[in-house]
């Protein structure tokens, strides 16, 4: 089973946070035992304070706001996490 | 949602009014802690189980204060510690929304994968397939 899911994190990526790496791992194993292609994307919290949320969250599947806070841009961050709860895209919040 | 238009976090905004995020009495980073779970909860259908244990890396949570008005909204606190205090809240009229302030993908390992997240990625999918639901 070929299905490419893709994830939308909303976070400022460190790439020495270990929280951040174990996002991406984690969601690779739960891909990997489930059998499907996964394609997570890091979403910076300061490009979601400007123009459209929608248009940007848009093409995922999911949205997981990552820890981390706090946030380069909180008001960038409440806009995606109001975007997946008023129109209906799976979210996970850690 | 909850009608709070001044809502604040207190990492960011320690002096303001309505601090609906608020530093917990008892840091909780690097700790374990025993967690009941919800029955009818999707956390519940995600483990499958009553109580688990999960690892935590907080410093901030739910200002107890809020606590009533989070119980008339749309949240439902769908876990709490062995003292009452809330560890997730879900949104029951949507496909998949859960708020943890533990952190399932620090436990994942590849030979066992946490179950929160392959719920989450299961969600995904049928997302994918079936588009939005709400």
């Amino acid at each position: 089973m070929d299905q490419e899911v893709k994830v939308g994190i909303i976070g400022d990526y460190a790439p020495h946070s270990r929280y951040h790496i174990a996002t991406d791992e984690a969601l690779g194993h739960a891909a990997t035992a489930l059998g499907i292609s996964l394609t997570p994307s890091w979403i910076p919290t300061q490009s979601l304070s400007k123009g459209s949320v929608a248009t940007t969250l848009k093409p995922f599947h999911a949205l997981w706001c990552a820890p981390g806070s706090p946030y380069k841009s909180m008001d960038g961050a409440l806009q995606a996490i109001k975007f997946a709860r008023e129109r209906g895209w799976p979210f996970m919040g850690t | 949602m909850l009608g709070i238009e001044d809502a604040e976090h207190e990492e960011s905004s320690p002096s303001a009014p309505t601090l609906l995020v608020s530093k917990l009495s008892d840091s909780l980073v690097g700790k374990t802690q025993t967690i009941k779970i919800l029955p009818g909860s999707l956390l519940h259908r995600a483990y499958g189980r009553d109580e688990v244990t999960e690892q935590f890396a907080c410093n901030f949570g739910l200002n107890p204060q809020f606590r009533d008005k989070i119980e008339k909204s749309q949240l439902k606190i769908t876990s709490v510690d062995l003292d009452g205090e809330v560890r997730v809240v879900e949104v029951f009229d949507h496909p998949f929304y859960v708020a943890t302030l533990f952190l399932p993908q620090i436990s994942s390992k590849p030979e066992s994968p946490h179950p929160l997240i392959v719920a989450y990625l299961k969600a995904a999918l049928a997302f994918r397939t079936f588009g939005n639901k709400k």
